[in-house]
């Protein structure tokens, strides 16, 4: 059932989620968050395993504080990546922008594939533990996601926020009003990626091994998906349609080998089902209307 | 040393070719509905299969009814076999129309939706063929191409024959295509839907059917690639069509979307380009296709023959 | 009804925005061609001609939305060729739109604040962590805002999503949001599409109101000429893309190229 490890891979969808959602609230599909989500993970897999510095002990464990540094570097590195390559693909308008993006997950994957440093197609394994179970990620992986939530949250009252809100609605009558658009969409870009890439961080180490096939088109799209059912409305809806959209296929392990059919099943109704996804703009303003009254101390209903 | 160019560009052209079928299936039903069927590349994979059945193939020890094949009186010949197998690939694409695109046309939607919707219809199509076929390879019956020299000798060179075939299956395919487009009752009332839905139905053309139309000859586009390829290599196993979908998919928008000349000639410079990658980097050649997609698109953010879409103010 | 105006600066004064030999090409059609003309500061400039004569077209030339065949666009007598439409608006021009381009799912309030950017001492940082700079420089964007709702009787609509306004307050709502940026040159563009005589009277005393408090200079495009006859200090009237008129309403209604441009009708 749901055990510490599932947990830890439910929060792992949910930061990937959050990361695809981004861009999108800024009116860019992007999908190339499993592209930052691999090379957050593949440097991580190559500091922790080759880099004496970090400490990692012969028992394959790693000093806390270098796993939290490994993190931040990969997340450095997917931001880096995608400051380079964000310039260049922004200027594509919709589905274009999509099918870049997606050739970008594909050349990242291909060229994880090839290099001679990064594993081939075994990947890189025996990657060094911070944490002796997997209970122990947990603690991380909620606060990479209470970080995120935070400043998504803050960003709806911060005129770069609303700046990507305008963007979305109509990038040209944004422009006309004074926003650099180029600079908006760049940086909701960016920050997709260092989240990505740190959650690829976690992701290296808590799986243990770490190889080519983690960043692919078909989680793209996926990942997508948490967005589309969780709700597009709000950070709120990826977090939520990661959390159930990763534990779904685990749950239905007793169905056998129908299941994956089974999840497919649900990202094809999902849309037609709730169109709005998950989290409603309704459900939002009730869920606010609550945390108000919440604040003023009202008895709830 | 020609021997071997010359085989390396009729390899390169074939591939193309079929990269080019897949485009122009997302051409279809782009330039009517305006938006991408990402179940295309499922659609690949089964007509792969199909075609493998229909030659007499059994199932492998791996699938659901290990050793089972399709009761036919006698294993049909590979020409027919693809035919058909196309055939129905088509009509399983209508399937897809109905429960993937249907319920959110009738909805008006947004197109973000039917990303979601045709991935969850391919994904569960790939999943059901893992689920009974099995996920390993199959390489087709001996013999399937029985008749057929091994190779043929041009110009002093001899090539394989297979990809001549395949070359030839590909160019009658998009001939045929282009013939009806232009000059058929029913391919000039697809053209006029793609153009103008609502002067199109003011004219008395049935849209709709237009689109059921446009998803049939999609699909069978597909599953005609899934089987050349079947034929002239194996099929390693269902997630086959999601990579040449990918492909498909690069050449649609490096030709520019909703063209049709676009996808061909896309198709065949990709194809050709990835052949000629030397055989030691042969491991990057998938990422070939996506890096030359990605130059165009920087140079032309509407691919090579796309054309620009000027909002108006 | 009279117009609150201000008294309009003498022409020898530099110009606030000029458009010289302003041409615009679409493949082989010529949408405008050698177009000349200045806008003084202060003054509220027409711009009429029949449909298709380029007047949107220029407007967009002018905001940079659209790239130029030829010609020059000065801004304080500097070019301004070249620039994208933010670094116009940053400048000090503003428009609005003849098909409204508002943000739809933000609220009206939004609409507003979306156009007050990131004040000079204010930080990212500092908005992640609330900090004071940051909350002071939210409640001068609020409270500008709520001005300019207040003065533009939207007050009461701030929080409904501007998507679900009257057609009237959707009009209004784009020229608060035009305001925002604190623009020297407003750029109206067909304002009073759709408007009955009663809301055309009362935009004409808007603009004219704007004009003083704001200290504006307008420049407005519209097809109901009399409406601009009342409202403009001066006009340009264009044709298939040429300017056929300049000056004064009177000047422009006796000018027999404009009577004959509007096929004979009745004179403007």
């Amino acid at each position: 059932m749901i055990d510490n490890g599932l947990l830890v891979q439910m929060l792992i969808g949910a930061l990937l989620g959050v990361s695809v959602y981004l861009p999108l609230a800024a009116g860019q599909l992007s999908l190339a968050t499993p592209a930052f989500y691999a090379v957050g993970g593949t440097l991580a897999a190559l500091l922790s395993t080759s880099w004496p510095a970090l400490g990692a002990g012969p028992d394959g464990s790693l000093p806390l504080a270098s796993f939290l540094l490994v993190l931040l570097l990969g997340g450095l590195l997917a931001g880096s990546l995608a400051l380079l390559v964000g310039r260049l693909v922004l200027r594509l308008q919709g589905i274009y922008l999509a099918i870049a993006t997606i050739a970008l997950v594909e050349i990242v994957r291909v060229a994880i594939l090839n290099l001679p440093f990064t594993g081939g197609a075994i990947g890189i394994f025996g990657i060094p533990q911070p944490f002796p179970t997997a209970a122990g990620y947990l603690l991380p992986a909620l606060g990479l996601l209470a970080l995120a939530g935070w400043v998504c949250q803050r960003l709806e009252v911060m005129p770069l926020g609303r700046a990507m809100a305008a963007v979305r609605n109509d990038e040209l009558a944004a422009g006309c009003m004074g926003i650099d658009t180029t600079r908006v969409k760049l940086t909701a870009f960016v920050l997709s990626a260092v989240l990505a890439g740190s959650t690829g961080a976690l992701a290296a180490h808590f799986l243990n091994t770490w190889n080519a096939r983690q960043g692919s088109f078909d989680t793209a799209v996926t990942m997508l998906a948490f967005v589309i059912l969780g709700g597009a409305r709000s950070w709120l809806g990826p977090v939520v349609g990661g959390l159930l959209l990763t534990a779904l296929p685990e749950l239905l392990r007793p169905v056998g080998d129908g299941r994956l059919v089974l999840f497919a099943l649900v990202i094809l109704l999902g849309p037609v089902l709730f169109p709005q996804g998950l989290m409603t703009p309704a459900l939002l303003e009730r869920l606010g209307r609550l945390g108000e009254r919440a604040d003023q101390g009202e008895p709830q209903p | 040393m020609i021997e071997a160019l010359l085989q390396t560009l009729l390899n390169g052209a074939a591939t193309g070719g079929v990269y080019a079928l897949v485009a122009l299936g997302y051409t279809l039903v782009f330039s009517v509905l305006g938006v991408i069927n990402f179940a295309l590349g499922a659609l690949f994979s089964l007509g792969g299969y199909l075609t493998y059945l229909l030659m007499g193939g059994a199932i492998s020890a791996n699938g659901a009814l290990p050793g089972w094949g399709l009761p036919l009186p006698l294993a049909l010949p590979f020409p027919l076999a693809l035919v058909l197998a196309a055939l129905l690939t088509g009509l399983a694409s209508l399937v897809v129309e109905r429960v993937a695109f249907s319920p959110l046309r009738r909805r008006n939607a947004e197109p973000l939706l039917y990303l979601i919707t045709s991935l969850g219809a391919g994904l569960a199509l790939v999943n059901l063929l893992q689920m009974l076929m099995g996920a390993e390879g199959y390489a087709f019956p001996a013999g399937a191409l029985a008749g057929l020299p091994a190779a043929v000798v041009v110009g002093g060179a001899r090539i394989r024959s297979v990809q001549v075939l395949l070359l030839a299956v590909c160019a009658a395919a998009v001939l045929a295509l282009t013939l009806w487009l232009e000059h058929s009752r029913s391919g000039r009332a697809l053209r006029a839907v793609a153009e103008d839905a609502t002067t199109a139905r003011l004219l008395g053309i049935n849209s709709d059917a237009m689109l059921r139309l446009a998803f049939l000859v999609s699909g069978g586009l597909a599953g005609l690639g899934g089987g050349l390829i079947g034929v002239s290599i194996s099929l390693p196993g269902p997630y086959v069509g999601i990579g040449y979908g990918l492909k498909g998919l690069a050449v649609l928008v490096l030709g520019g979307l909703g063209s049709v000349p676009g996808a061909i000639a896309g198709g065949l410079l990709m194809g050709l380009a990835e052949a000629l990658v030397p055989g030691e980097a042969s491991g990057w050649r998938d990422a070939l296709a996506f890096a030359i997609l990605f130059a165009v698109l920087l140079l032309r953010p509407n691919g090579l023959l796309g054309r620009r879409l000027v909002e108006k103010v | 009804m009279t117009i609150p105006t201000t008294a309009p600066t003498p022409a020898t004064s530099a110009p606030l925005l000029e458009v010289r030999d302003l041409t615009c090409r679409f493949g082989g059609l010529v949408a405008l061609d050698r177009v000349s003309f200045a806008v003084q500061p202060g003054e509220i400039f027409g711009l009429i001609g029949p449909n298709g004569a380029g007047k949107t077209t220029l407007f967009n030339l002018i905001y940079g939305l659209t790239p130029s065949s030829g010609g020059a666009v000065l801004w304080r007598g500097a070019t301004i060729t070249g620039l994208p439409p933010f670094r116009r608006n940053r400048l000090g021009l503003a428009r609005t739109f003849q098909n409204l381009r508002l943000f739809d799912g933000l609220s009206v309030l939004d609409n507003l604040l979306v156009a007050l950017r990131r004040q000079p001492g204010e930080s990212l940082l500092g908005g992640l962590l609330a900090s004071a700079s940051h909350r002071r420089a939210e409640r001068q964007r609020l409270d500008r805002a709520g001005q300019l709702l207040e003065e533009l009787g939207l007050a009461a609509l701030a929080e409904r999503p501007a998507g679900t306004l009257a057609y009237g307050d959707r009009r209004r709502l784009e020229i608060a949001r035009a305001l925002t940026t604190r623009p020297s040159l407003l750029l109206l563009d067909e304002p009073a599409a759709g408007m009955n005589p009663a809301e055309k009277d009362d935009l004409c005393g808007l603009i004219g109101q704007l004009r003083s408090r704001h200290q504006l200079t307008v420049m407005v495009i519209e097809h109901h000429v009399p409406l601009l006859m009342r409202l403009c200090d001066r006009m340009a009237v264009l044709d298939f893309g040429q300017r056929i008129a300049l000056g004064t309403p009177e000047q422009v209604r006796h000018d027999p190229r404009v009577i004959e441009a509007y096929l004979g009708g009745a004179p403007p």
